[in-house]
């Protein structure tokens, strides 16, 4: 079972673990497109290698065993044995994917599924060496195509055992019976009866040895004819007597001749190449000298020069598969980014729920600050004053510091996309390139989550509706291959947020003709609309059911979904397109959701606050300059005519029948491309409140996202203009 | 004995931590690779390192290859954690002067006789 391992450490390796594989799907589409780029395969292979250590320890032995075969593949790509195709890739992702459901079923305290035998059989065949040429197709190519594991050169043994002596293959059986499987002896001795032995022989012999997949090693004991030591180097697994003897025979001081005689009869014990305990331990003596201080460097690394020697020449001409290891463990160095130092000592893994009540205290400091702020500008004390603005700096910067802790790079959506593009452009049969800018971004954690589905669902459009199949791009004059570009900047205290294709771009007549099919408008209003109004019915509620049904990944987020959703960040979204060029979508959100600037407005003696971002622009107004069009209030402002509301008869009590005045304030607010003048009786300033919900029985209350205390004191209910203007206007 | 666990996935690290902790083996610190590492063994005074093959940055190889090359450290023992007994990369190891060696996953008694074998051989 899976969870008798400690829960902590479970759950540590689920985070951690779940980083890793979160990159590897970044990185196995970057390889896609550098299928040389030798880093790159190093550090993919280290991260199914990571996974699979750490699984072992937990015993989620699917796991394991689905990395396992992974990471053989990725051991064969970089050690350029074979190289990497599009229909690689598929099995490599199908694995891939295969991990993170078992991940996810580990998560949810489930036993994992062991992946598809399918998958792994094909995983393993992966893993083999490309048969092209060399002396693998000279000797005998069959036998190895079942080999599984550490195999990178199979033929190998095949062209080494050509003739094995009759005396060394009862050897090589006796030490494979005392270790394995005595049952299957007999068999293969009969068949291999003649002086000489077959590769099939030998080969299906030690496939009933040892099971088939681990056999592949087995092969080079055969080499090295005559000496009985050959067998040394059995397979590719080191057994610990194994270890020990090589550890005495290599520090072994004046006796190596005896001691390289050792490890090897001891080796011989075991034909794999797993090390023993026994032979690391005589590994060990030979290294130090029974009993001799590991000091005397000179002599020791002379004899024990030619110890290994004579151990290794067989090992090195029967195991190509050893030379590769060693520089490739080296290559490991330079591919490394210089990890962030000493991760373990400088971080702390906090659990968000505890940063979010820090975020909320911070909220009330806010609050107590507005107050504080507001009081000590109606004394005269100075001193009062100065600690109160020495109270500001320090909570705008403790503010600041905490946002910070809440931050993480966009990175961590954007990670998804090179898969998401990849997989789409596969099954829709177009070519796109995903360009990426700005992935170190920070932004608030929360606003990382709510903004991935929307992004996804934007960048699947893109892919989808926006770029042209290649044959059409041609036509069209432009390069076979799409772009997407998905940016991120901040700009003050937004982010800026941009996808952009060079597709095909949207015609705004279709739009139009479409929303008047749907019933949306009347064809002389959808004549009148602008380019810009006509790009952004495709968010307009019911405009894109295709899309909702054809939602592969049935996320079935529609477009609608996507604009109301970053209202509720208090975001704005906003599409730019242009026939044949392509098409650009713009969406702004606040760095954070906790904390929001807003203009204090007065409505009678009630405070409210509008969210800043709506904010356009304030002016007095001499109300008798309005216009009235089509039975509306309207005002015109440097040519531009905006609908003029009286809120206040929306939301205070009895203000309806109060008379007009002549002279008000109007906020001019916006909510996309839409603008409107909203009359207010007073205008307090800008100030910055912590958003509290509503409670339970005003929850939804249409037009009010929240509520704030305000400077002075008292209680002031948040604006959200474009519900507002939803249930009013 | 204060013992540095080096390892690039901080899981692992813990999880040898605590099979260490079982042991008896309170005081360790970890380094999340070889050049992580290498300065806090040259300045602190370990008496054990237990360290992962495969990292990035500096492999575990390549620590043990710095450790005995350094003539302050090269007596350490050293223990390494692989995935796989791999003989050419045990022999390899061995020969770059490692002390033992212990397959992934291991318990803690497995440790325990890994880490006694080792200190038996150093005192003999």
């Amino acid at each position: 079972m899976a969870f008798d391992a400690d829960e902590e450490i479970l759950q540590d390796f689920l985070v951690e673990a779940g980083e890793i594989l979160e990159k590897l799907s970044e990185q196995l589409v970057d390889l896609e497109r550098n299928p040389d780029d030798g880093e790159l395969l190093n550090a993919i292979f280290r991260g199914f290698h990571t996974v699979k250590g750490g699984a072992g320890f937990l015993q989620l032995d699917a796991l394991v065993g689905c990395c396992h075969s992974a990471e053989n593949v990725f051991d064969t790509l970089r050690n350029r044995k074979r190289r990497v195709t599009s229909e690689l890739m598929d099995v490599v992702l199908e694995a891939l994917d295969n991990v993170n459901l078992m991940f996810d079923q580990v998560r949810n305290q489930e036993d994992p599924t062991p992946a598809a035998p399918e998958l792994i059989q094909a995983l393993d065949a992966l893993a083999e060496p490309e048969v092209e040429g060399e002396s693998a197709a000279e000797v005998e190519a069959e036998p190895e195509s079942v080999v599984a594991e550490e195999a990178p050169e199979p033929e190998q043994p095949a062209a080494e055992n050509g003739d094995i002596t009759d005396d060394e293959f009862e050897q090589l059986l006796d030490a494979l019976q005392g270790k394995d499987a005595p049952a299957a002896t007999p068999e293969p001795a009969t068949g291999g009866g003649a002086d000489e032995i077959s590769d099939d022989e030998f080969e299906s012999l030690l496939d009933d040895l040892h099971g088939k997949g681990k056999h592949s090693g087995g092969a080079p004991a055969s080499k090295p004819a005559t000496e009985s030591s050959a067998p040394a180097a059995g397979g590719d697994e080191i057994s610990d007597d194994e270890f020990e003897s090589l550890l005495d025979e290599l520090h072994g001081k004046g006796q190596f001749k005896a001691a390289a005689a050792e490890p090897e009869a001891s080796a011989a014990g075991s034909n794999d190449d797993l090390i023993s305990d026994d032979e690391f331990e005589s590994l060990l003596d030979d290294l130090h000298g029974k009993g001799k201080k590991p000091e005397a460097p000179k002599p020791a690394p002379k004899a024990a020069k030619p110890a290994p020697e004579k151990k290794a020449e067989p090992a090195k001409k029967v195991e190509p598969a050893k030379q590769p290891a060693a520089p490739a463990a080296r290559g490991d160095e330079p591919d490394a980014k210089t990890a962030p130092a000493a991760a373990g000592e400088t971080t702390v893994r906090v659990d968000t729920k505890r940063l979010d009540d820090i975020m909320n205290m911070v909220g009330e400091l806010v609050l107590v600050r507005n107050r504080l702020q507001r009081l000590g500008g109606a004394s005269e004390d100075e001193h009062m004053q100065k600690a109160v603005s020495n109270l500001d700096v320090v909570t705008t910067d403790l503010q600041s510091a905490v946002m910070q802790t809440r931050m993480q790079p966009i990175k961590k959506v954007f990670g998804r996309f090179p898969r998401v593009v990849r997989d789409l452009a596969r099954n829709l049969k177009k070519e796109i390139n995903l360009v990426m800018h700005g992935e170190d971004t920070d932004l608030d954690k929360n606003l990382v989550e709510a903004l991935s589905d929307p992004l996804v669902h934007l960048v699947r459009n893109s892919v989808d509706h926006g770029i042209e199949l290649p044959d059409v791009r041609e036509k069209a004059g432009k390069p076979r291959t799409g772009l997407v570009t998905l940016s991120a900047e901040q700009e003050g205290d937004h982010i800026l947020l941009v996808i952009e294709d060079d597709g095909a771009g949207m015609d705004p007549n279709v739009l139009r003709r479409k929303a008047v099919e749907k019933g949306l408008f009347e064809q002389d209003v959808a004549d009148r609309l602008t380019e810009t109004e006509c790009f952004n019915l495709i968010f307009a509620p019911g405009f894109s059911t295709k899309e909702q049904i054809s939602d592969v990944s049935g996320r079935g987020v529609g477009m609608d979904v996507v604009k109301t959703k970053i209202g509720q960040l208090n975001g704005m979204i906003n599409i730019e397109s242009s026939m044949g060029k392509g098409s650009r979508i713009v969406i702004k959100v606040p760095l954070t959701l906790a904390i929001m600037p807003t203009l204090m407005i007065m409505l009678g003696d009630q405070s409210f606050a509008l969210p800043l971002v709506n904010v356009v622009e304030i002016f007095h107004l001499d109300l008798t300059k309005k216009n009235i069009v089509d039975g509306r209030e309207c005002i015109v402002v440097r040519d531009k005519v905006f609908p003029l509301f009286y809120i206040k008869k929306w939301l205070v009590h009895g203000a309806s029948s109060e008379p007009e005045t002549t002279e008000s304030h109007v906020v001019i607010v916006a909510m996309g491309t839409k603008r409107v003048g909203f009359v207010v009786d007073q205008l307090v300033g800008q100030e910055e409140v912590v958003i509290k919900p509503l409670g339970r029985m005003l929850n939804g209350t249409p037009g009010m996202s929240g509520a704030t205390i305000t400077g002075d004191g008292r209680i002031a209910l948040i604006l959200d203009v474009p519900s507002l203007l939803q249930h009013y206007g | 004995m204060k013992i540095l666990i080096v390892d690039d996935f901080s899981t692992m690290r813990r999880i040898i931590k605590n099979l260490l902790r079982d042991l008896g083996f309170t005081n360790t610190d970890e380094a999340d690779d070889g050049n992580t590492a290498l300065p806090m063994l040259k300045s602190g005074k370990y008496d054990f390192l237990v360290t992962d093959w495969n990292m990035p940055g500096m492999s575990g190889f390549e620590l043990l290859e710095a450790v005995r090359a350094d003539d302050a450290l090269k007596s350490l023992p050293v223990l390494m954690v692989t995935a796989e007994a791999k003989r050419d990369q045990i022999v390899a190891a061995a020969q770059a002067g490692v002390n033992g060696y212990v397959v992934k996953p291991f318990t803690a008694a497995v440790l325990k006789e890994k880490i006694e074998k080792i200190f038996e051989r150093i005192q003999s």
